[in-house]
Formats: structure tokens, C-alpha cells, sequence
């Protein structure tokens, strides 16, 4: 395969994998608001913000994997894995690999909900607020196209809807009525089932 | 009967609604593998890693030595798999 066409794939797939990141924190914060109408039920919003997710994977894959077989960068496997271990502008390109195995532990977590309990679930998916951030600011210190004007007003709109999202969760409050009295419940279960 | 009713009018929104949530699912995966090629295209177009033209920094009448000593280069500059290649005047 033609190596500018691996290194166009990866900035392709870089620049979708933000997009649809930034959307599965959107859903997910609209999930907790129990966000609902007559056409749109609750399951909906979380529904796709877990196929949302698990597209996100695939597309980081597409992004990391093209990234690492370019014989041009020379990345090696050991950066995708290994934060801050490339030769290649270090610090950014680490804050990438720590934002795809923070997104790989919220997603392999939820997958496993019922084996590890609602509370360590719940602490491990806070991690999603690390690694939005980490994942934005690789894209804006690693991304070869990071101050176009295409990438940046992608950037921006991303940002603008992550943040418009947490201000109306942190505006609004919780939404469930019984939240408390849910989460100290499932957290009894948990310590009686000794999770 | 009316509970009966009541649902069966359930049971169909819940259908439509997952089928609402295929489609989008679909509709989103779609449109990220589309949008891999244009947003790479763009890339492509706004940084295409290569430069097609010949440069001159040159200003002398030598035409093999720039006054920092590297060779300008005559022939287009493309991103190259080989290693330990220094080449100048591609910007």
C-alpha cells in the first residue's frame, strides 16, 4: 500500500475518531440526564452511546494501526502502547496512547458491568472526563493538520458540544428522583455479593 | 382489554425505537467510513506531504550550493520510506 495513503487514512480516521468520541460523552451525559420524548425513549440515547463507543474502538484501531505499519513515521508498536515512549513528538503522541487505553479500560469495563459491580464500573467510566481531554489535546499538539481551518472548526465543534453538554448536566442536577437512594442500594448489593 | 392494548402500544414503540436505534447506528457507521476518506482528502489536499514544485533559494550563480551548504533540490520533494535523507528547499 501506497505510504501517503496509510498517512492520509490515519489523519482521516484520527479526526472521525474524535468526532465520535466527543459524541458517545455527549450521549453518556445525556443518558444521566434521562433525557426523553414520546419518540425518542431513554434506551435509545443509551443504546447508541454504547454502539457509538464500541465504533469509536474501531476507528482509534484504524487510526493507531495505520499510524504504526506507515513505514515512514516509524512509530513501532511500542508507542501505541507504551505513553510517551516515540521518538516522535513524545509528550502529544503519549497523551493519545493514554487516552485510547483509558477509552479501552471505560469500554472493556462496561462490557463486564455485571461481573465487577455498579460502583467500580462507575469510578473507572469518570475516566471518560480524562480521556476526552487527553484525546483533544493529542489531536491539537500531534495532528499534521491540527491548525487547518477544516480540523480546527471540527475541533472546536467538538469542544462546544462536550462543554454545552457538562454545563447543562452540572446546570441541571440529577434527573432521577431516587438517585441516592439507587446508589446506596446497588452499592449494599455490591458489598453483600463482596465486589 | 385496555391494558392489552396498552401493551401492545408499548411493545411497537419499542420496536420502532430500536429500529430508529439500528438505523442511526448504521446511518453513524456509514458516515464515519465516508468520512474517513473525505476528511482524508482534505487532509490530502490541505497538507498533501508533498511538494510538486521545484524551489530555487539559490541566489548565486552556483546552482549546487545554497549558502547554508545543502544541495537545493530540482526534482519534487515526496515523503519517502528510506531513512537518513536530507533534503532542502521542499517547503
Amino acid at each position: 500500500m501506497n505510504n501517503t495513503i496509510l498517512w492520509y487514512a490515519t489523519r482521516g480516521a484520527g479526526a472521525v475518531s474524535l468526532v465520535l468520541l466527543s459524541a458517545v460523552v455527549v450521549l453518556g451525559i445525556l443518558s444521566v440526564l434521562r433525557v426523553q420524548s414520546t419518540g425518542w425513549p431513554r434506551f435509545l440515547t443509551v443504546g447508541l452511546h454504547r454502539n457509538l463507543a464500541l465504533m469509536t474502538l474501531v476507528f482509534l484501531a484504524l487510526h493507531i494501526v495505520t499510524a504504526v505499519v506507515d513505514p515512514f513515521t516509524h512509530l513501532g508498536w511500542l508507542a501505541a502502547v507504551v505513553p510517551f515512549s516515540s521518538y516522535y513528538r513524545t509528550f502529544w503522541l503519549g497523551l493519545g496512547t493514554i487516552a485510547f487505553e483509558l477509552l479501552l479500560a471505560v469500554v472493556l469495563t462496561s462490557l463486564v458491568r455485571g461481573l465487577i459491580g455498579q460502583v467500580a464500573w462507575r469510578l473507572v467510566h469518570w475516566l471518560t472526563y480524562a480521556c476526552w481531554p487527553f484525546a483533544v489535546l493529542h489531536g491539537a499538539g500531534t495532528g499534521t493538520d491540527a491548525w487547518s481551518a477544516w480540523l480546527f472548526t471540527l475541533q472546536a465543534i467538538c469542544v462546544g458540544a462536550v462543554l454545552a453538554a457538562i454545563a447543562y448536566r452540572l446546570m441541571a442536577g440529577s434527573r432521577d428522583p431516587l438517585a441516592r437512594e439507587r446508589s446506596s442500594f446497588l452499592a449494599d448489593v455490591d458489598r453483600r455479593e463482596g465486589r | 382489554m385496555e391494558s392489552k392494548n396498552t401493551i401492545q402500544d408499548r411493545v411497537r414503540a419499542r420496536d420502532a425505537a430500536m429500529r430508529l436505534l439500528n438505523r442511526l447506528t448504521a446511518g453513524a457507521a456509514v458516515s464515519a467510513v465516508v468520512g474517513v476518506g473525505l476528511l482524508g482528502a482534505i487532509g490530502a489536499y490541505t497538507f498533501p506531504g508533498t511538494a510538486s514544485t521545484s524551489t530555487s533559494t539559490a541566489s548565486s550563480s552556483s546552482s549546487t550550493s545554497s549558502s547554508s551548504g545543502l544541495q537545493t533540490s530540482t526534482t519534487p520533494v515526496h515523503r519517502s520510506s528510506s531513512s537518513g535523507v536530507a533534503v532542502s528547499g521542499g517547503s
